[in-house]
């Protein structure tokens, strides 16, 4: 084995070994499991607590595409938010602890460290996506008897290339800025501009921003064209992990 | 700055480090100037310099953590900025304070580091279990966020050896330690003279005349001596009179202390008179007529061999006066 195997062998077991295994994981299991629950007893529970000022009001029927909705709007919300706080140190936290100079001073290039943790994170949220989108399935398939699932999964691959994109923003920003903290404001701006950009047709059409709206339409059974926004996020990606291990390459340590 | 020489130079294969003219700035401040360093290979060479005087820094372009502004290092024959991990693949480094993957044991991180060299099977297994035993943490199970300063230091050091280093390099092994954790750790350091390199930054002067054979010492960035320990040793002593008088010792001691070529007195634990002296020449003219005048008795007088924190005074302490 290289040091890119071991070392990424090292990333993949300090998740199952300490918080992140908690984290991230809680907080999409959490969704999972109440989405599609809340989703088919929306209409009741308002009912129920505002009957007396909304006597008047007849809520739609929900169906399975509410569940999905709901999913995917946490994804983008809760999950997206979490994932941008937690990844702010994804670099930063083993330069500043020293372990990067453990590794760095053996046979591991600064290249090799850095794909090594956008990549196994990347698979990472990739296997919480996919267990909690299989969940939700599940879920949505009792609850409201049906479930076809192309919208959900074709909406959650999507969010998923988001969540990759902003994996690979943080790796950077965390190898720029020192701070946890800053990299996850920085973070968090990136996030604010992105949703903005999307408003903007060009920008809302082929670009990444694209990906900050449209898995939701994906889900609500809406038609949307996704492979250019697709494209060009993993394109950037990939460029923006590129461009970490350049910097990260030239810092003093 | 004193660069003293030696018997014979070391041709470049005998060199298992060598810096030329190596600088270091951090804006306006120089933390490393113009430094030259030759170590031999086989030595135990002690970086020996006061907190601040650039020894981290210098530990940290070695091992190409960071990149001198000016001048080159060659490792084991290859230039750190160009071979990365050519010369990582021969070199064991401790930092001055070494984190580790706290959530691991000890066997667990002496594994992933072997396994960053491309050590594996049984070769590994053995390196494991042997350098857990000399670090005395062969029974330990616990998980490396519990340990002490001193398990977390001796481990370090077994990580830095997981690869047989050529050169081991480190950043001040001892300072934090109690005597026992120091004891230990001198003692895993003695144990390599003549398998392997060792390059050692310390302020602990102890610790050097204990293990080094040659010593560099580094002041504010400028190496201002560089040779073997008992050479450097032997140049400082003639600069120290020993004397012994039958009676009138306090008298004498001040008015020694008196003369323009004395530059300190003191007196030893056996009642005799320590001179520290400018003049070696004067001193030894007019000390046997000052003791004569007195009308008193000379037991001894001889030249007295300087320690090495005499010779780190005159040196550090003198440049800073």
């Amino acid at each position: 084995m290289n040091g890119f195997t071991v070392f990424a062998r090292k990333e993949a077991r300090e998740i199952l070994r300490t918080w992140r295994i908690w984290v991230l994981p809680g907080i999409l299991l959490f969704f999972a499991l109440t989405g599609p629950v809340l989703a088919r007893f929306t209409p009741e529970i308002v009912g129920a607590l505002a009957a007396s000022q909304l006597g008047g009001l007849k809520l739609p029927t929900p169906t399975y595409l509410d569940a999905y909705t709901q999913w995917i709007k946490n994804l983008s919300q809760v999950a997206q938010f979490a994932l941008i706080i937690i990844y702010g140190s994804i670099v930063s936290a083993e330069t500043k602890s020293g372990t990067a100079v453990l590794v760095l001073t053996k046979p591991v290039s600064r290249t090799a460290f850095v794909i090594a943790k956008a990549a196994v994170h990347s698979v990472f949220l990739a296997v919480l996506v996919v267990v909690g989108t299989l969940l939700t399935w599940g879920l949505t398939a009792a609850v409201f008897g049906k479930a076809p699932g192309s919208a959900l999964w074709f909406s959650a691959l999507v969010w998923l290339v988001f969540g990759v994109l902003f994996i690979a923003l943080m790796t950077l920003l965390s190898v720029l800025i020192d701070s946890a903290a800053g990299a996850a404001g920085a973070g968090l701006g990136a996030y604010a501009l992105v949703s903005i950009a999307a408003i903007w047709k060009p920008l809302g059409s082929y670009s990444p921003a694209a990906l900050a709206t449209q898995p939701a339409s994906l889900a609500a059974g809406k038609d949307a064209a996704v492979l250019w926004p697709v494209l060009t996020s993993l394109l950037l990606a990939v460029a923006l992990v590129a461009l970490a291990a350049q910097v990260f390459r030239r810092k003093d340590l | 700055m004193l660069c003293t020489g030696r018997a014979t130079t070391p041709t470049s294969d005998e060199r298992t480090i060598q810096t030329t003219g190596l600088t270091k700035t951090y804006g306006e401040k120089r933390a490393l100037d113009a430094v030259n360093l030759v170590v031999e290979e086989g030595s135990i060479f002690g970086f020996l310099g006061p907190n601040g005087a650039g020894k981290t820094t210098t530990l940290r372009i070695l091992t190409g953590l960071a990149r001198p502004t000016s001048g080159s290092v060659q490792i084991l024959g290859h230039d750190v900025a160009l071979a990365g991990n050519q010369v990582h693949a021969d070199i064991g480094f401790l930092p001055d304070v070494p984190g580790f993957y706290e959530w691991m044991t000890a066997g667990e991180l002496l594994r992933l580091a072997g396994g960053l060299f491309g050590i594996g099977g049984s070769v590994l297994d053995q390196r494991v279990a042997m350098l857990l035993d000399l670090a005395g943490l062969g029974e330990v199970k616990t998980k490396i966020g519990g340990y002490s300063r001193g398990m977390k230091q001796r481990l370090g050091v077994a990580q830095a050896l997981i690869n047989a280093p050529k050169l081991l390099l480190l950043d001040e092994p001892t300072s934090a330690l109690d005597p026992m954790g120091r004891k230990d750790v001198l003692d895993m350091l003695t144990s390599l003279r003549g398998r392997t390199t060792v390059f050692f930054s310390t302020h602990i002067l102890a610790d050097v005349e204990r293990v080094c054979d040659t010593v560099a010492i580094l002041d504010r960035g400028r190496v201002v001596a560089q040779a073997p320990i008992d050479e450097l040793k032997a140049r400082y002593g003639v600069q120290k009179v020993i004397l012994e008088v039958t009676d009138g010792g306090d008298e004498l001691a001040e008015a020694i202390g008196r003369q323009t070529w004395a530059t300190a007195v003191a007196r030893g634990s056996d009642g005799a008179i320590e001179i520290t002296v400018a003049d070696v020449g004067a001193a030894q003219r007019e000390i046997p007529a000052m003791v004569a005048a007195r009308n008193t008795g000379m037991l001894r007088m001889e030249a007295g061999e300087m320690g090495l924190e005499e010779v780190f005074v005159e040196l550090v302490g003198g440049a800073q006066r």
